[in-house]
């Protein structure tokens, strides 16, 4: 029993340093990634994006997926913060790792990048429609596109295409422009339309179709034009992130690249730099924001009362900090709301920022009373949701707090007034009239 | 027929002209007043139809001063009046002094109610 024990202590111990680098509220970039290889060449031929990774600081830890020691969690605790999974043939992953395992790693807050390819195996089109990505029911299907492949293709069936139709967003892919488009080769995939969650990050030109580049097309082909996405996203209401690529050959080294008909020729095709924003997205370096607590006092205090009155004057504020990846800086931005909000809102009003990260703004109380809560929902594409809320009563007014004489009485008030002085007069001079 | 109808109206308001001057002072000096508490309570029927009843207890309050110092004055004016047989053995002085507690009281109460 005792041995028991003791050796229970000594093995948190040695947990205790594991725990200390993995990414937490106040370090939210991710630290400790798997990356789970079918192959392990891949090391060698996306040596360009693993050592991106490491040299800002990720410990890959490289792993076959059918690996028989493989295990995500250990006593209840999570050994990574991030998973890449670069295996699309793999039916079974191996040790304790399933589909399941993988929702279940997700559902934790952590982060995944899954990439498939032509031979996707229907393990990873499983976790990929866990996320609300469908891929290509033809396991043959490639995307093929005869007006935007790159004039590098080889084989000439035009399935290496130069997309792109990028999402425009400086959140997930950066402030930089990618001039040069971006190399694909693999499977379409499309996104489940009743999903609100994932979206397209590089999505195919109208004029790319998925079908079997070696066989000749029997019936038009069911994923067309820009409905096919290329690389999808998914930012789960846990704010863990999600990328899925229809092909591998996006992460690995590449260069050169001139689309068909189109005279510019690049020298190095934007697969690098899109593909390390990507990850700077998906490992929370970018994007992630923090919100300090709900600050509001009436106009000229301030304590935070417990109860406002119907017609009150208030002001209210909030902090919003952006992690940069190292610290956390003051967030700026002029679309962040505020609802006073009571079954639907009644006062809903756009904060201003300042430089500080300090959102405030100040209102009237409506002429309404109950239990109100200010609401600050903020949902904006590739950042994290934002979901704030304080509860506050609001009272009538007290019997003694109306104003004391009504305006619009006075005509009222003079009448009564002039009938008093009408009958003093009256009654002098119906007594000494002569 | 048209042309007798007028002449009986004027001819029955020069009769009731007439007859009103030879009314006593004081009788006319009551009538006065009435009029004037009956026209200042016209007045604010008039501003409510314009505003609306909000305040509703000052419009009753208003009225009801006017209106009810109107009623004591008639009560007044019928208790005075010499020719009325009913009142013959009636003090016009008790009759002014009942006039006068029951003025106060009515202004108590609209005061009170006038909120």
């Amino acid at each position: 029993m005792m041995n028991l024990s003791r050796s229970v202590a000594l093995i948190s111990l040695f947990l205790l340093p594991l725990l200390s680098f993995s990414f937490s509220v106040d370090n939210p970039t991710d630290r400790r990634v798997l990356v789970l290889l079918d192959d392990l060449s891949l090391k060698s031929s996306h040596s360009i994006f693993f050592n991106n990774l490491k040299s800002r600081g990720f410990d890959l830890d490289f792993k076959l997926a059918d690996d028989s020691k493989l295990a995500l969690q250990r006593y209840g605790q999570y050994l990574f913060d991030g998973l890449i999974i670069f295996a699309p043939s793999t039916e079974r992953l191996g040790g304790s790792l399933d589909s399941k395992s993988i929702a279940d790693f997700v559902d934790s807050g952590r982060d995944l990048i899954l990439s498939a390819d032509t031979s996707a195996s229907d393990l990873i089109r499983g976790i990929a429609t866990e996320c609300g990505v469908d891929f290509d029911e033809d396991s043959s299907a490639m995307v093929i596109d005869h007006t935007s492949f790159s004039v590098s293709d080889v084989d000439g069936d035009h399935t290496l295409i130069a997309a792109d139709d990028l999402v425009k967003s400086d959140v997930i892919l950066g402030k930089a422009k990618i001039e040069a488009p971006v190399l694909f080769r693999g499977v379409a995939h499309s996104l489940n339309p009743t999903n609100n969650l994932v979206f397209k990050v590089l999505s195919a030109s109208p004029s790319a179709y998925s079908a079997n580049p070696s066989s000749k097309l029997s019936s038009p082909p069911q994923l067309t034009g820009s409905a096919i996405s290329l690389v999808s996203v998914m930012q789960a209401r846990n704010n863990a992130r999600v990328v899925i690529s229809g092909s591998l050959q996006l992460f690995s080294d590449r260069s050169g690249v001139q689309k068909a008909g189109s005279q510019n020729q690049y020298e190095k095709s934007g697969n690098e730099q899109f593909v390390t924003e990507l990850s700077k997205w998906v490992f929370h370096e970018r994007g992630h924001l923090k919100a300090g607590s709900l600050v509001h006092h009436r106009v000229g205090e301030t304590d935070e009362p417990a109860i406002y009155r119907i017609k009150d004057d208030l002001e209210f504020s909030v902090e919003i900090y952006e992690w940069s990846g190292k610290s956390w800086e003051p967030y700026v931005a002029n679309d962040v709301q505020v609802q006073f909000y009571m079954m639907s809102p009644y006062v809903l009003k756009t904060l201003s920022a300042d430089k500080k990260g300090l959102f405030h703004t100040s209102f009237k109380v409506p002429d309404v009373y109950g239990v109100f809560q200010f609401k600050v929902e903020y949902e904006k594409l590739g950042y994290t949701t934002l979901s704030l809320s304080k509860q506050i009563p609001v009272r009538p007014y007290r019997h003694n707090e109306y104003e004391r004489f009504i305006p619009t009485a006075y005509p009222y008030y003079g009448a009564c007034f002039t009938t008093m002085a009408g009958f003093f007069v009256f009654s002098f001079v119906y007594l000494y009239h002569k | 027929m048209v042309k007798s109808t007028t002449k009986d109206a004027r001819d029955l308001f020069h009769t009731l002209r007439s007859a009103y001057v030879a009314t006593p002072t004081n009788l006319k000096i009551i009538d006065l007043y009435v009029c004037f508490a009956v026209f200042t309570a016209l007045i604010q029927v008039a501003y409510m139809a314009l505003v609306g009843s909000f305040p509703f207890n000052s419009f009753l309050s208003g009225v009801l001063s006017c209106i009810g110092t109107a009623v004591l004055a008639v009560c007044l004016r019928i208790q005075v009046n010499k020719e009325n047989k009913e009142f013959k053995n009636l003090a016009p002085e008790r009759a002014f002094a009942d006039f006068v507690l029951c003025n106060l009281v009515l202004h108590l109460v609209i005061i009170n109610f006038l909120g």
